[in-house]
């Protein structure tokens, strides 16, 4: 009975904490309607000795949807808004569309990139168990583990770090591939472009 | 020599009595309509394609647990879990988790370069290589996309597609570790469970449907705006169980009560009471015994068409009882032997007519046949064996007897003068207009009697979930499996211009989960070529030497697919071998309106190896089909009893056959003024209308002018009629126009029967 209640009592100091960790990078985290900046990508795949690297910049609108235009290596541009996903490659030769509609796994993929970019921990804890700390005066860091059967196929666990905004996302995927994505310059200015706009309004 | 008789009939009834007791310890009942309807023996494999999607079903139960918002709607499903799991000795929830999907990756994953969809394969067919490459190149760079495989395994990222073709056979998507579906104003949560009880007995007092109504309860109490729908066969069947078992014993009971009351009123001593009840006691029994051994599974309607007979099987202990009468006991014997000619022919039509309902190949019908000519033979051999031994009192005449025996004499006869001609004059009128409108209707509904909140569940859940049609399909038949999933192939091309027309919602086909042979190779080549490409075109951009993987080199056969749970989608689809060939059955979804048919039995023309199957209106032909051959069969029994009462009664004949003739044009022609639609089950009952109601003439002509004949023909249709009259109030129509048949007949029998007697004095001879 005592080691019961003890237990109860571990249990329920437990959840307070992970709940004030939480609680405390929320704080921490500015609330942006609007970001944009650069980032750098390097992605480890099966069958690629050398990691796979990429640099573009990106816009997330919370509003709208996220535009992740690659430069390097090759120039392409990738939609991604709560209806569709459409990749087009800058020389035209290749484009790919995808209807939320039609490809109902593509909704549950946007709201976790949303979530994840603009670091909605709220929306995150309710597909992930999330474990974290505070790093100094103003950063912390992230560990989320996937509590639905569907994103546990897909994902092993991502890594989240940051101040006022989230700076890098970890990526570990259940095949055994990973993702490390750095963001920097960003800012929550200039407003969309009336190309940009476009484009978000697919 | 009568001893030995009564001691023989003892012997049986000791025998029934055993069986009775372990019958009714463990009663198999069967609730299924389809049970009733026969083979069709033109068409087999139909018949076995129907059996097989109702077997699936068969314990199934499938629950939707709606709220205005998803956080609710997860509440309302916690709630109706807790209130289900309950009792886990009725109900456990079925597998329709993610379990399930791991293992049909795993089957798939070695194939995976041979599964490929309609768009996939026209745009790799036609992609150039530029194309390929950049996108296999911008699937590798995009950030954490949606993969199933190693990027070797599907460098152009095909499989999730296909995967999600699958998926879009239903509504539900899997959502925080739930089946999720969005409809009609609300977020639903998709439940299923099965039923852990088997088969139902009589009086088990629906105990799924009372815990579903404790659950539905639950949700709109607690849950603001939230809805349980549920559907399922258990729960059909419990309404059916609880149904039949109402009507049972409102049929039973009531003719019971009615029969025993009439013999007090008539007798006024204990003893009739008592032997009259062990006679419809043993028929009923012997009828239950007899049609258990012969027919695996008693139907339940047998059972409540069954309680009828308690108004057909007193007949012989009333005519013992009110020839008995005012008699000696020491007559007793030389009187049952006066009255055995009668009564044996009277049995004998009786017999043949039920027999006659069993000439249709229906199961249903045959088991009530047999149950009700049983029970006949039954009842008869307790009158006739053991009434002299066990009847030794005294039976003084009653006041009540002897004035109604004397009213007999004050009954109208038929004579020739102007008032009877005129009166036969207008009936005959009243019967030419009566048949003029009347009106015929086959339908599967005549044997259903669904409470009509469990149909709109059904509806609504079929809505909700896009569910396929069980009673419209297509089956598709062939050599081998090869052929078949060939020929599914053929079919599914014009399908699918109809989903693009939007006439069909979709289909649902074995060939979508499994390929045939000849297509999967096709679709190996031609991803190999298209992704060899592809991963050449990231080597030059990467630098790298990525490299394709391999898989396995034969492809996925139906043994491979059967074998594994993975198969449970698409398991009850395929028929197997049935004779000679094999079969499958593409399921059609969204279809909502009859209207939608003929278009889809056009489908299906000129493709080899193609049926399209409308099992409503094949039903429909059937029922069609034997109303027309019971009607024909009934002018031949007619003449057939004609010439067996000529046999007898010689000129007199006619005067027990016109009555029972008049009686049924009588019936249909009410039938007809009224617009109650002729249906085989009416037919079925004027088949019995002639075996019975001819008894009371023959009766009449055994005995003529005395007065305890006519007081038993008397008594015998009062309870005849009361009978067959609650049986017109049951909730199944099939068995509802059977009862108001007999009843509209009977009485026009009984009322005509004792104008057609014989003039005073005079009798047969």
């Amino acid at each position: 009975m005592k080691r019961a209640l003890l237990l109860g009592m571990l249990l329920v100091g437990s959840t307070a904490s992970a709940g004030d960790v939480v609680k405390d990078v929320r704080a921490r985290l500015a609330d942006v309607p609007l970001l944009r900046g650069d980032f750098e990508q390097k992605k480890t795949v099966s069958g690629f000795k050398k990691p796979l690297v990429s640099r573009g910049a990106f816009l997330l609108s919370r509003e709208q949807g996220v535009l992740w235009d690659t430069r390097e290596p090759f120039a392409s541009t990738l939609t991604l808004t709560r209806k569709s996903l459409s990749a087009e490659q800058g020389t035209g030769a290749a484009a790919y569309h995808l209807d939320a509609s039609k490809e109902p796994g593509l909704a549950a993929v946007n709201e976790v990139m949303f979530a994840l970019l603009s670091g909605d921990v709220a929306a995150l804890s309710k597909r992930f168990r999330v474990e974290g700390e505070l790093v100094g005066t103003a950063g912390w860091k992230l560990t989320l583990t996937p509590t639905d059967a569907g994103l546990a196929r897909v994902f092993k666990s991502i890594h989240l770090e940051g101040d006022t905004y989230v700076r890098q996302v970890k990526l570990d995927e259940a095949r055994g591939d990973t993702s490390v994505i750095q963001f920097d310059k960003l800012s929550q200015t200039p407003p969309p472009s009336d190309a940009e706009a476009r484009r978000l309004a697919k | 020599m009568r001893n030995k008789a009564a001691i023989l009939w003892l012997l049986v009834v000791l025998a029934v009595g055993a069986h009775q007791v372990q019958f009714w310890r463990s009663a198999r009942l069967d609730t299924d309509v389809l049970a009733l309807l026969p083979e069709d023996e033109q068409a087999p494999e139909v018949d076995a394609a129907t059996r097989k999607l109702a077997d699936q079903a068969g314990r199934e139960l499938v629950l939707l647990v709606g709220a205005p918002d998803w956080e609710s709607a997860q509440r309302a499903a916690d709630l109706v879990t807790a209130e289900l799991s309950k009792d886990a000795s009725l109900l456990k929830p079925s597998a329709l988790d993610a379990s399930s999907l791991d293992a049909a990756l795993e089957l798939y994953r070695p194939y995976r370069d041979r599964l490929l969809t309609p768009a996939q394969r026209t745009w790799l067919s036609r992609a150039t290589a530029e194309e390929l490459g950049g996108t296999a190149l911008m699937k590798l760079y995009q950030p954490a996309g949606p993969r199933l495989t190693d990027w070797e395994a599907d460098p152009l990222g095909l499989w999730p597609d296909w995967w999600a073709a699958r998926a879009s056979e239903s509504t539900a998507r899997p959502r925080d570790g739930r089946l999720w579906l969005s409809g009609e104003g609300r977020e639903w949560v998709l439940l299923a469970w099965h039923s852990q009880v088997s088969a139902f007995a009589l009086g088990a007092d629906g105990n799924i449907t009372t815990v579903v109504d404790r659950a539905r309860a639950a949700v709109t109490s607690q849950v603001p705006g939230g809805r349980l729908v549920a559907a399922g066969v258990p729960l059909y069947a419990e309404a059916a169980a609880s149904q039949a078992s109402d009507e049972m014993s409102t049929i039973g009971i009531g003719s019971l009560v009615a029969v025993l009351l009439l013999v007090w009123l008539t007798f006024r001593s204990v003893r009739p009471i008592v032997l009259v009840g062990v006679s419809l006691g043993i028929g009923c029994a012997v009828a239950m015994s007899v049609t258990a051994l012969v027919f695996e599974r008693v139907h339940l309607l047998t059972l409540v068409f069954g309680s009828s007979l308690v108004g057909v099987a007193e007949d012989y202990g009333f005519h013992y009882f009110a020839a008995r009468q005012g008699k000696p006991p020491s007559e007793r014997g030389p009187l049952m032997r006066s009255l055995l000619p009668g009564m044996v022919l009277a049995l004998l039509t009786s017999v043949v007519a039920y027999l006659a309902l069993g000439v249709a190949p229906f199961p249903g019908l045959r088991q009530m046949a047999l149950f009700s000519a049983t029970g006949l033979v039954g009842a008869f051999l307790t009158v006739a064996c053991w009434f002299p031994t066990l009847d030794t009192g005294a039976l003084p005449e009653t006041a009540f007897a002897r004035r109604f025996a004397t009213s007999l004499s004050r009954w109208p006869r038929f004579a020739s003068n102007r008032a009877w001609w005129g009166g036969t004059a207008a009936l005959i009128l009243f019967i030419i207009g009566g048949l003029w409108r009347l009106q015929t209707r086959d339908d599967l509904r005549q044997l259903q009697s669904a409470p009509a909140h469990l149909i709109s569940d059904q509806r609504e859940l079929g809505r909700l979930l896009g569910l396929p049609s069980p009673a419209q399909f297509f089956l598709v038949g062939g050599q081998d499996e090869e052929q078949v999933l060939a020929r599914e192939a053929a079919l599914k091309a014009r399908l699918d211009s109809l989903v693009t027309d939007k006439f069909l919602v979709g289909y649902r086909a074995v060939s979508d989960w499994l390929p045939s042979a000849e297509q999967q190779r096709a679709d190996a080549k031609l991803s190999a070529s298209a992704e060899a490409q592809a991963v050449a075109a990231v080597a030059q951009a990467t630098g790298e030497a990525p490299t394709r993987a391999r898989f396995a080199d034969d492809v996925l056969t139906p043994e491979r697919l059967l074998a594994s749970p993975a198969s449970a989608a698409i398991r009850q689809q395929w028929l197997g071998r049935l004779g000679e060939k094999h079969f499958s059955i593409v399921m059609l979804r969204g279809l909502t309106d009859p209207s939608m048919l003929p278009r889809l039995a056009d489908t299906a023309e000129g493709l080899e190896g193609v049926r399209w199957v409308d099992k409503t209106q094949e039903i429909s032909k059937l029922l069609e089909r034997y109303r027309r051959l019971m009607g024909g069969l009934i002018l031949l029994g007619y003449v057939a009893v004609l010439l067996l009462l000529v046999a007898r009664f010689r000129r007199q004949a006619w005067r027990a056959w016109l009555p029972t003739v008049v009686g049924t044009l009588v019936t249909l022609a009410v039938f007809g003024w009224v617009g109650e639609p002729l249906q085989l089950f009416s037919v079925l009952g004027l088949m019995l209308l002639l075996g019975m109601g001819v008894d009371y003439g023959i009766f009449m002509l055994e005995h003529p002018g005395e007065g305890s004949a006519w007081l038993a023909v008397a008594l015998a249709g009062v309870s005849t009629l009361l009978s067959f009259g609650l049986l017109g109030l049951s909730a199944t129509p099939a068995l509802r126009s059977f009862g108001l048949t007999m009843l509209l007949g009977e009485v026009t029998i009984w009322l005509l029967t004792p104008c057609c007697r014989l003039p005073p004095g005079k009798d047969v001879s």
